[in-house]
């Protein structure tokens, strides 16, 4: 291995980075704009404001539940939707969307409250899953705070292992994007570099040199591994840091940076990050040799890179997948960074942890390999 | 090095042959090039020209038969060094200056030498253009800067494949005076080419159509031998005596 002319491959890359602004924004602006507008968008939304209306089909017996459940209801800071008098007017109302959340006592109520088995009928929109899960949790402390007129209910006083207790969604979900953006960007980066080399006819000049196959991959892990480096800092200071700026003339109050709980090493977060982005290097090359044009490297986007966005564990759990869709997950480097990069972030785990050895030794692991095989690829015989 | 001290032929094969499937892309080809001459490979597109070359330069192994560059049998990654290789395409990176592409290829070769740079950016006319991006390069300038590329390590064989393709011919032949420089300076070089008017400007021509040698010999010799009044002619007559594919 002649470093000089590994170093001459990579310092050609960052000359050409240099001169590329749009490149450039691309690694280092796209990621930083992204994540701040999810983070805006988790921390900032405005929750739906949820009217409930409440049906009493159940006669006298039903007037004082539906009272004290009304009153619960603006205890929790619920708006009243308009008097309803029956299902079919409820539905009608939830159709137009006079009312966001329906409580019915039904006729029955007399004589299941005799029974012991009271039951409540709730008619939501269905359009959308989470705000109606949202609703019905609420309505459900509303209800338990309707029934407690007797007995206290215990209050719920939560503390977690892991993570800050106000911590939100976006708190788990950042670490598992810093890997994604890491090797997305730097696959498409090196697909299309390493693909203009092939059909450039510049790669064909390469090999008429005395240059070694390995000094070429290793100068492209080099060069584009700089650059990964510098974005995976970009990103991990705006996603850990947290810099307000206070309110200047007609500019309003204002933070820079997502200031993401970080329970563990940043060095470590890093360490994974780059093992990832060096075997994204190799699988970039690799990919290049079936691409004829830019185009078609960006074909291979929905089959390399949005599979493992799915499945590796970025919005659910890699456990809790179908069975037959985690052993695939299983065989995704973006999986174990993704695991790696919450282990530290999240957990604050060391290198004692054996998941985290696991990850780093699987990433590596798959480092090697694709550099064995993006190597291989690189032949002196094209035919 | 020139060819009286030369012991072995700077260029020379035995048997070459390079099959890609049932097509036979060169044809057990003899060949012994002493060094020092400017040769001029010609044929017809799709005879096998830059096939030959590839096989010299060691991009592509011969399906039988050996390749020979000095005295070396290819491929031979340390051999390279002393081998230039100025491909069809540019072959040149666009994102990059003028500077930083010689820059680039030199390093590969291990010369971190400025001066050598600037006196291979003089050879080609392109030292005012040092820092220019090379997409703002014209198609000429741009031939140039792959000839600057490929000569940036002195060597003692230089393989051109259509190197004046494309270009105006007032460059032409100041990249014909310059490869007679380099021939005098005891470099070979190998041009190929399909026009026939540059074939006058070469020592030794080299005929070839369908990966068979033709002929060999000076532009006057092998115009003589076959009968004919110029080169295009010659290659017609040579051509129909062959048994085509």
């Amino acid at each position: 291995m002649n470093l000089r002319r590994t170093f001459a491959i990579s310092r050609r890359i960052a000359s050409g980075f240099r001169r590329d602004h749009r490149t450039v924004a691309l690694m280092f602006v796209a990621p930083v704009v992204i994540l701040g507008l999810l983070g805006w968008v988790i921390r900032d939304q405005t929750p739906a404001p949820t009217r409930l209306s409440v049906v009493n089909l159940a006669g006298p017996v039903g007037e004082r539940m539906a009272d004290a459940l009304a009153n619960a209801a603006a205890d929790a800071g619920l708006e009243p939707g308009p008097g309803l008098a029956d299902e079919a007017a409820a539905r009608a109302a939830l159709a137009d969307g006079g009312v966001d959340l329906v409580a019915i006592l039904p006729a029955s109520l007399p004589g299941d409250l005799v029974a012991g088995s009271p039951t409540l009928r709730v008619l939501s929109p269905g359009l959308n899953p989470t705000d109606d899960a949202t609703r019905l949790a609420t309505l459900q402390r509303v209800v338990a705070a309707a029934a407690s007129g007797q007995v206290a209910l215990p209050s719920i006083e939560r503390e977690q292992v892991f993570g800050s207790a106000d911590g939100d969604f976006l708190d788990a979900f950042a670490p598992a994007l810093v890997g994604f953006f890491a090797f997305f960007l730097v696959f498409i980066l090196t697909g299309i570099s390493f693909l203009r080399e092939r059909v450039g006819g510049t790669l064909e000049r390469l090999l008429a040199t005395p240059i070694r196959r390995s000094e070429i991959v290793a100068g492209y892990g080099l060069g584009f591994g700089l650059f990964a480096t510098i974005q995976v800092a970009v990103i991990m200071a705006f996603s850990l840091g947290h810099l307000a700026v206070p309110a200047i003339g007609p500019l309003p109050a204002f933070t820079i940076g997502l200031g993401i709980h970080n329970a563990g090493s940043p060095g470590l977060a890093f360490l994974v990050t780059l093992l990832l982005a060096l075997g994204s290097v190799n699988l970039g090359i690799f990919i290049s040799t079936f691409a004829r044009t830019e185009f078609q490297v960006l074909q291979f986007i929905p089959i390399v890179i949005v599979p493992q966005g799915l499945l590796g564990g970025i919005f659910w759990p890699v456990s809790s997948l179908p069975d037959a869709l985690e052993p695939v997950a299983r065989v995704m480097p973006l999986t174990y960074a993704v695991e790696g990069l919450r282990e530290v972030l999240v957990k604050g785990s060391d290198l004692g942890s054996p998941t985290l050895q696991l990850d780093l030794g699987v990433l590596a692991a798959v480092a090697v390999l694709l550099v064995v095989v993006a190597t291989l690829t690189i032949r002196r015989e094209v035919a | 090095m020139n060819s009286d001290s030369a012991p072995f032929p700077a260029i020379e094969t035995a048997g070459l042959t390079k099959r890609f499937g049932r097509i036979t892309a060169v044809d057990s080809l003899d060949l012994s090039l002493p060094a020092g001459r400017i040769y001029g490979l010609l044929g017809p597109n799709g005879s096998g020209k830059t096939t030959l070359i590839r096989l010299l330069v060691g991009l592509a192994r011969p399906t039988s038969g050996t390749a020979r560059v000095l005295g070396v049998p290819m491929p031979s990654r340390p051999n390279l060094a002393r081998i230039g290789y100025m491909t069809q395409a540019d072959g040149i990176y666009t994102e990059l200056s003028v500077w930083e592409n010689v820059r680039f290829f030199a390093a590969l070769f291990g010369i971190h030498d400025a001066d050598r740079l600037r006196e291979v950016l003089e050879v080609v006319d392109l030292a005012d253009r040092r820092n220019t991006p090379t997409l703002e390069l014209s198609g000429g300038m741009r031939r140039r800067l792959s000839l600057a590329c490929a000569l940036v390590h002195r060597p003692d064989v230089l393989f051109l494949d259509e190197p004046t393709v494309g270009i105006d011919p007032a460059l032409r032949v100041q990249f014909w005076d310059y490869f007679r420089r380099l021939a005098g300076e005891g470099s070979t070089l190998l041009v190929s080419s399909h026009v026939m008017d540059e074939a006058e400007r070469c020592d030794e021509l080299l005929l070839v159509l369908h990966g068979r040698l033709l002929a060999q010999g000076s532009s006057r010799s092998v115009v003589e031998r076959a009968g004919a009044t110029d080169l295009e002619g010659a290659f017609l007559r040579l051509g129909a005596a062959e048994p085509g594919e």
